[in-house]
């Protein structure tokens, strides 16, 4: 554990209608200050600027002057275009759970975030695993992080999955190297996830956290795991989900883990005479 | 009860395949809370624990929903405080599709409170790859970030005004 405040640069910003923090680990923190807040500030730049092309709370994005036939697909910046081709990928993937034209244009808002953190955070913050002295470097963008970790160093991310249903606490912890972590959820602004099926609020989840590779997809499977709905848990073998948790709206908690559940915590199919932890007999 | 330990351990190496990982494992030690499912007592055999009535974020109004049956873990608990004598305990390696596996369990009060693998099977099992999974550990009890030594927290997301509130403030805020 590097101590507070020593060899631990954070800063933060606000983007994207949250804020970001991004923590740089180095030995020496001193060393090579200036180019850690030199790729913090390029980083925040980015996502900046990703929310100027792609909010839909400002009339003059480029996402808006598209609903509102300003623009034409190819006058729009070029990261749309790849941000939408993502989309329909995502939709075919998830079976149609993660639908970015349900509100009948082109609505990326559930996909920007994950999406524009991974890319911002691996062109800006990873360079500075290369340098002397720096262990490691992650952004974690309003609950939904990247980390990445330098192979030499013996660094682990300790993360803390938020208690969706204890306000300031945390459910479980998790450790991570390099990858990413995302959680959806009705905890922090209420039942704002719509399922395209059947075009109504979720409530069953309270949130579902999702471990992958990268970001982008570990926000889109965490949004399309509140969706799904407590009880399915079908997509976890998808592929880049490493593990994960989910939370139903009642409290129970479900977890896997390389596409396999952990039923370790069920403890309603413990029969009479099973173990204190639930084991599947002949498994 | 040398029989009872190595039918169990058998058993236990049956299934710790499913668990994939040594520390999800020591996370479901009975003394475990289930992460909000029930906070019942640490099996003393004591069924009638209350439940607190999980109450939901804002947006849902479940409330007063029961827990899962404790009776069960509770009776399970005192059976095995009955059985099992404490130490530890290591199984033979079974072969399981995934490979052998050798598991060793630490039996403390009369209840399991570890579960290891010792011997890591090596076909399809990638320990390597297993290893960076990040199996979400359950937290057993009340912990606040700072204690748990915690980097970042991940949970749905902040608006600016929430992030104020929030576990990551806190941390951002004491290592800033």
């Amino acid at each position: 554990m590097i101590p507070a405040g020593q060899g631990r640069t954070v800063r933060t910003a606000g983007v994207m209608g949250t804020v970001a923090s991004i923590h740089v680990i180095a030995a020496d923190g001193s060393r090579e200050h200036r180019a850690v807040l030199a790729a913090i500030d390029a980083c925040f730049d980015e996502l900046r600027d990703v929310e100027r092309v792609f909010s839909t709370f400002r009339d003059d994005s480029d996402i808006c002057r598209l609903r509102d036939g300003l623009i034409e697909a190819d006058e729009a910046d070029a990261r749309v275009a790849v941000v939408r081709a993502a989309c329909v990928d995502a939709k075919d993937s998830t079976g149609g759970r993660f639908d970015a034209w349900r509100r009948g244009w082109f609505d990326p808002t559930g996909y920007v975030k994950g999406w524009a953190t991974e890319h911002a955070a691996r062109s800006m913050l990873a360079p500075l695993l290369g340098r002397a002295g720096i262990d490691a470097v992650g952004i974690n963008v309003g609950g939904d992080m990247q980390l990445f970790t330098a192979a030499e160093s013996a660094w682990l991310w300790h993360v803390g999955v938020a208690d969706p249903t204890r306000c300031g606490e945390v459910s479980a912890t998790m450790e991570v190297r390099n990858g990413a972590v995302a959680t959806s959820g009705t905890a922090e602004r209420g039942a704002h996830i719509i399922d395209p099926h059947t075009n109504a609020p979720v409530l069953g989840v309270a949130s579902a956290t999702v471990v992958a590779d990268g970001l982008e997809l570990a926000d889109l499977w965490a949004t399309t795991a509140v969706i799904a709905g407590f009880d399915d848990l079908s997509w976890i073998a998808s592929p880049g989900v490493r593990s994960g948790l989910v939370v139903s709206s009642d409290g129970r908690v479900r977890r896997w883990a390389n596409g396999l559940e952990l039923t370790a915590s069920d403890r309603s199919t413990a029969a009479p005479d099973a173990l204190p932890f639930a084991v599947r007999r002949g498994a | 009860m040398k029989k009872i330990i190595y039918g169990l351990l058998a058993t236990v190496a049956g299934v710790v395949l499913l668990f994939s990982y040594r520390t999800s494992l020591d996370a479901v030690a009975p003394a475990a809370s289930t992460g909000g499912t029930t906070r019942n007592g640490t099996s003393t055999g004591s069924s009638g624990s209350t439940s607190t009535g999980s109450t939901t974020s804002a947006g849902s109004t479940a409330s007063g929903s029961t827990s899962t049956s404790s009776p069960s873990s509770s009776a399970s608990a005192s059976a095995s405080s009955s059985s099992l004598k404490d130490g530890s305990f290591t199984g033979q390696a079974v072969d399981t599709r995934y490979g052998p596996v050798q598991v060793r369990i630490t039996v403390s009060g009369g209840k399991i409170t570890k579960v290891s693998v010792p011997q890591y099977p090596t076909q399809s099992f990638r320990d390597q790859q297993i290893n960076q999974q990040a199996v979400p550990t359950l937290v057993s009890e009340t912990l606040s970030a700072q204690s748990a030594k915690i980097d970042m927290v991940s949970g749905a997301t902040y608006t600016s005004d929430g992030y104020l509130q929030s576990l990551q403030s806190a941390l951002d805020g004491a290592r800033a």
